[in-house]
C-alpha cells in the first residue's frame, strides 16, 4: 500500500470514529415503550371516531375512553365512564349512570359530553362505525350524571355498541369543523394518557392525565412508541430490550425471545383472537350442499395446520367455531361433534353418497359431470394463512378433488371474497362480547348480500330461517339463562348446516419484559387479554402496570 | 442556449405524459380501497364500518373526464388530496414524513457510491492489469451480486446487532432533543453509516466497471495519441483527456439514478426502520390507497426528469459538441 493510500485510510477511519460505538437505547425510567402500530414513521392524529386506523395508538382505549369495558377473560364489563347500566323493564330505554371524571384541560365530564357524542355520530354517519343509529332513536341527559338511550326497537346486543363507542368532550368537539377529517393534534381526553409530550418522525410519548380519575393512576409515566415498518424490526427490538410490551407475532418465541432472558421475558397467547376460517362460497354449486362443505371439513388435518402454519401456538377448532373468548357459551356435547376432526374414510363416504364419484382419473365429478375443480385463495404473503392453504389443498386433493391454492394481493383478494367471487378462501371472522354477531354473520340471512355485493361478513353468503329467528329471540333477552339456551340451540344449527369450515382460533399476541416493569396479564394472572390489540380491553392493563420497585 | 431550451421544452412534454399516466394507472388496478382499511383490522372492526369507510372516503363514481381536470387543477396547487392509509392525513403530510429522510440517504448514498466507484474505474482503467485492477472488480461484481436486502442484514448483524459499532434501527436517538446541531447532524450520521454502507456496497462495481469500459474505450483513441505526443503529463491525460471523455455515458446512468433515488431504497428502509418513501410507497399499494400512490409517482416522475434536465446542463458544459 502507498504512502498515500494509508493516509486516505486513515482519514476515513478519523471521520467515522466519532460516530462509532452506540449510546443507551432503553427509554427513560417509568417510560413505557410499546409496539403495536408497524409505520416507518408517525403521522400525528389522535381523532377517536374517524374511520380507518389513522389515529396513533392508543387514542381509542387510552387517550378517549367508552362507557364499560369489556372484559373477554372474566367475560363480563367493567364500569368505566359509566358506574352501571341499567334497562328499563321493556327493554325499550337503556339507562347509563355516570361517573364524576374530569378531561385532562380539567373540565368536567357530564352527560352533555356523552349526548353530544352520540349526535355527532348521527350527524356524520362516516363516524357511526358500529352503525348505532340503525337501532337507538334519541339520547338525552338526565342532569348531569346519568344518560337515557331510547331504542327504536328491542335489541339487547346493542349494549356492546354503544357501551363502547369512545366518548369525546363536547366544549372542544362543538368548535370543530369537520369531525371525519379532524386530525386532532393535542387531544383533550379522560384516559390514562392524554399529553402529548413528544412527537417526532420515529417516535412519540403520551404523558399522564394530570386530572384522570382513578386515584393514583395510571403508575406509569408515559408510554413511548418506535416506529417499526414491520414484526421483524419489532421483534428485534424487543430482543435489543428497546421495546417493553409487544402485540407482535413472534416465531419461535421460546428460543427467540423468552430463552435470552428467561427471568423477565415472557409472553402468553391465549387463543381469544378471531376463529379462522375457510369458507365454502354457497352461492357457488356444488358448494351449496351441506355434505361437500363437511367432506372438506373431515379432510383437513388440523393438527398438522397447527403445527405446520402456527407453530403450534394454537389448537385445532372445535365443532362450535367458538374461541377460547366465547369459553362460558360452548356447549361440550356439540365441541366434540366430529364434523371438524380428521376422518378420510367418513369425507370419501359423504361425497360417495352425494353423488360426486371419481371418474378413471381419480377426480371426483360433479352432479354435472364436470370434474371438481376449484381454488383455495389466500392473502399473498400472509404466510401462516399461505402455509395452512398448502395442508388444505394437499389434504383435499387426497379426496379426489382437483385444488390449487392462490394467493392474491390484499386488496384484489378481500373484494374477492367480499363480493362472493371466490370458491373457497380463507379468512377470519367477526368478534363481540358474545357470540351472537359471530353466528349473526355466519348463519343470518340478513347478513347475506347478492353476489357482486360487497359485503363486510357472511362472504360465503348463507341465511337460514331457523337461525334468524333464534338470533330474534336472543336480541330481546337480557336473563343469561335464556340466552345461554338459544345460543345453545344456534351452536346445534351451526353444526348441522356447516356453514363454514372452522380452522383454529387465532392467539391474541402478547409479549412482555418485566425487567422495568411488572402487572402485566399472564397465564398466572389473567385478569384481562395481554394483547395490547384488545380494544377497548387494554385500558384495564395500561391502567394497572406499574414501574418495577428496585431494591435499595 | 437553444439547445438547453429545446430539451426544456422536451421534459415539459414528459410531464404531462407522466401527471397523465399516473392519473391513469391506479384507477386500472383491481380492488376496493374501503375493503382493504376494513381488512387489515382482521374481525376486530364491525362490517358496519365498511358503509362509514366509503362515506369518508367519498368514494363516488363521477365522470372519468371531469376527475381528470379536477386532478389537473389540484395537482397545479399541490394539493394531493388526503390519503386513504394514513385518513385523514394530506398526502403531502404522509410524504413529508419520509422524502428528506430518502433523498438524505439515497441522494449521500448515490454520491459516495457514483463518486467513488468512478474514481477507482478511472485509475484501474489507467493502470490496466494493475493489481486494482485485477482484484477489485471482481470482488465488487460478487457484492454487487448479492441481493439488496441480504448486504443490509448482513451489515446489520455484523456491525450492529453483533458489534454494537453503530445503531441498529432509526434515523436518530428517538431521546436526542435540544442538543447543539453539531451532536444532531452526528447522530444522524452515525444512523445512516449501516444503511448508506449496505447501498455503496451494492452499487460500486456497478459505476467502476462501467467507467472504466468507457475510460479503456477513450484510452485507444487517436486524440489520447495526439495528446501524449503533443507531450502532455501523464496526470493530465488521464483526468482531463480521459476521464472527462468516458464520464458522459456515466453521468446519464447518474442522472437516472439520482431521479430514482426519490423512490426510495424500500428493503435498506425495512431493515434498519429508516423512514422513507419506498416503505410509503408499498403501504399505498397494499392498502389500495390511489391518492397516496398518485402523490408518489408524481414526486418519482417529476425527479426522474428533473434530474435528466439537470443531467442535459452539465453534458452541455462537459461535451463541447452539444454546444453547436
Amino acid at each position: 500500500m502507498t504512502t498515500r493510500a494509508r493516509v486516505a485510510l486513515l482519514f476515513v477511519a478519523g471521520l467515522l470514529a466519532p460516530l462509532g460505538c452506540r449510546g443507551a437505547v432503553a427509554p427513560p425510567p417509568g417510560v413505557l415503550s410499546i409496539s403495536v402500530e408497524k409505520q416507518s414513521a408517525w403521522v400525528r392524529n389522535f381523532n377517536p371516531v374517524a374511520p380507518g386506523e389513522g389515529a396513533r395508538f392508543p387514542t381509542r382505549a387510552g387517550v378517549y375512553e367508552p362507557l364499560l369495558v369489556f372484559n373477554t377473560l372474566t367475560d363480563a364489563y367493567v364500569p368505566w365512564l359509566a358506574t352501571g347500566y341499567s334497562w328499563s323493564s321493556d327493554h325499550m330505554t337503556l339507562r347509563f349512570d355516570l361517573r364524576a371524571a374530569r378531561w385532562s384541560d380539567g373540565a368536567r365530564f357530564t352527560a352533555a359530553d356523552v349526548v353530544y357524542t352520540f349526535g355527532m355520530l348521527r350527524d356524520h354517519r362516516a363516524l357511526d362505525q358500529r352503525n348505532v343509529w340503525d337501532f337507538i332513536q334519541d339520547v338525552r341527559a338526565l342532569g348531569e350524571r346519568a344518560v337515557e338511550l331510547r331504542f327504536r326497537r328491542v335489541y339487547v346486543p346493542g349494549l356492546a355498541d354503544v357501551a363502547q363507542q369512545m366518548i369525546v368532550p363536547a366544549h372542544v368537539w362543538r368548535a370543530v369543523a369537520d369531525p371525519v377529517t379532524f386530525a386532532n393534534p393535542n387531544p383533550v381526553g379522560t384516559g390514562p394518557f392524554t399529553e402529548v409530550r413528544a412527537f417526532r418522525n420515529q417516535v412519540y410519548e403520551l404523558g399522564k392525565n394530570p386530572f384522570y380519575w382513578q386515584p393514583g393512576k395510571p403508575k406509569v409515566e408515559a408510554l413511548r412508541f418506535l416506529a417499526y415498518p414491520g414484526n421483524e424490526q419489532a421483534n428485534l427490538a424487543l430482543v435489543e430490550g428497546d421495546v417493553d410490551w409487544a402485540g407482535d407475532f413472534v416465531p419461535s418465541v421460546e428460543r427467540t425471545f423468552v430463552r435470552r432472558d428467561p427471568a423477565h421475558n415472557h409472553y402468553w397467547f391465549p387463543l381469544v383472537g378471531s376463529m379462522a376460517f375457510l369458507y365454502a362460497n354457497t352461492a357457488r354449486a356444488p358448494f351449496d350442499d351441506v355434505r361437500v362443505r363437511k367432506a372438506i371439513s373431515m379432510g383437513i388435518d388440523r393438527p398438522k395446520i397447527v403445527d405446520v402454519a402456527m407453530y403450534g401456538y394454537t389448537r385445532p377448532a372445535d365443532g362450535t367455531g367458538l374461541t377460547d373468548a366465547y369459553a362460558a357459551w360452548r356447549d361440550p356435547t356439540l365441541a366434540a361433534q366430529g364434523w371438524v376432526k380428521l376422518d378420510v374414510v367418513g369425507a370419501n363416504r359423504l361425497l360417495d353418497e352425494g353423488g360426486y364419484a371419481r371418474d378413471r382419473d381419480g377426480v371426483r365429478r360433479t352432479h354435472d359431470g364436470r370434474p371438481f375443480r376449484f381454488d383455495v385463495e389466500v392473502v399473498n404473503g400472509w404466510s401462516d394463512w399461505v402455509r395452512a392453504g398448502h395442508v388444505i389443498a394437499h389434504d383435499l386433493r387426497a379426496l379426489g378433488f382437483d385444488v390449487r391454492l392462490r394467493t392474491y394481493e390484499f386488496g384484489a383478494w378481500y373484494t374477492r371474497l367480499g363480493r362472493g367471487e371466490f370458491d373457497l378462501s380463507i379468512a377470519w371472522s367477526v368478534e363481540g362480547p358474545n357470540p351472537y354477531g359471530f353466528y349473526r354473520w355466519l348463519m343470518s340471512s340478513r347478513t347475506v348480500r347478492p353476489v357482486g355485493e360487497m359485503a363486510g361478513g357472511n362472504w360465503h353468503r348463507l341465511g337460514d330461517a331457523a337461525v334468524d329467528d333464534l338470533l330474534a329471540r336472543f336480541e330481546v333477552t337480557d336473563n343469561p339463562v335464556q340466552q345461554h339456551a338459544l345460543m345453545t340451540q344456534i351452536e346445534a344449527r351451526f353444526v348441522e348446516l356447516a356453514p363454514a369450515i372452522p380452522l383454529f382460533p387465532n392467539p391474541a399476541w402478547g409479549v412482555f419484559s418485566t425487567r422495568r416493569f411488572e402487572g402485566f396479564p399472564s397465564a398466572e394472572n389473567p385478569y384481562a387479554s395481554l394483547s395490547p390489540h384488545r380494544e377497548p380491553e387494554r385500558l384495564i392493563v395500561l391502567t394497572t402496570l406499574a414501574p418495577k420497585v428496585v431494591a435499595p | 442556449m437553444s439547445y438547453a431550451l429545446r430539451r426544456f421544452g422536451f421534459y415539459l412534454v414528459s410531464a404531462w405524459a407522466s401527471i397523465t399516466l399516473n392519473f391513469a394507472i391506479p384507477r386500472l388496478m383491481p380492488g376496493d380501497p374501503t375493503a382493504a382499511l376494513v381488512a387489515r383490522f382482521k374481525g376486530q372492526m364491525s362490517p358496519e364500518a365498511l358503509r362509514a369507510l366509503r362515506h369518508a372516503f367519498g368514494l363516488v363514481p363521477g365522470s372519468t373526464f371531469t376527475q381528470y381536470f379536477t386532478y389537473l387543477a389540484h395537482v397545479a396547487r399541490g394539493d394531493l388530496g388526503l390519503s386513504i392509509a394514513y385518513f385523514p392525513a394530506p398526502v403531502t403530510d404522509v410524504i413529508g414524513t419520509g422524502f428528506g429522510w430518502t433523498l438524505g440517504l439515497g441522494g449521500v448514498a448515490l454520491v459516495i457510491s457514483f463518486t467513488l466507484g468512478t474514481l477507482l474505474g478511472v485509475v484501474a482503467a489507467w493502470k490496466r492489469n494493475g493489481r486494482l485492477d485485477q482484484w477489485l472488480p471482481p470482488a465488487l461484481s460478487f457484492l454487487g451480486a448479492f441481493p439488496y436486502f441480504w448486504l443490509a442484514m448482513l451489515v446489520l448483524y455484523l456491525f450492529g446487532f453483533t458489534l454494537h459499532w453503530f445503531p441498529l434501527q432509526h434515523a436518530r436517538d428517538p431521546d436526542l432533543e435540544g442538543v447543539s446541531a453539531l451532536s444532531s447532524a452526528l447522530d444522524v450520521a452515525r444512523h445512516a453509516v449501516l444503511p448508506a454502507t449496505a447501498v455503496v456496497l451494492a452499487t460500486l462495481g456497478g459505476w467502476m466497471l462501467s467507467m472504466r469500459g468507457a475510460m479503456l474505450a477513450v484510452l485507444g483513441t487517436d486524440a489520447l495519441k495526439l495528446a501524449t505526443a503533443k507531450g502532455l503529463t501523464p496526470r493530465r491525460i488521464m483526468w482531463a483527456y480521459a476521464a472527462r471523455n468516458a464520464l458522459l455515458p456515466s453521468l446519464t446512468s447518474f442522472g437516472m439514478a439520482l431521479g430514482f433515488v426519490v423512490g426510495g431504497s424500500l428493503l435498506t428502509e425495512i431493515v434498519f426502520s429508516y423512514p422513507g418513501l419506498g416503505y410509503l410507497l408499498v403501504q399505498a399499494v397494499r392498502n389500495q390507497d390511489t391518492p397516496l400512490m398518485q402523490g408518489l409517482f408524481l414526486m418519482i416522475t417529476l425527479s426522474v426528469l428533473a434530474a435528466n434536465f439537470l443531467v442535459d446542463l452539465v453534458s452541455i458544459w462537459l461535451d463541447p459538441r452539444t454546444r453547436a
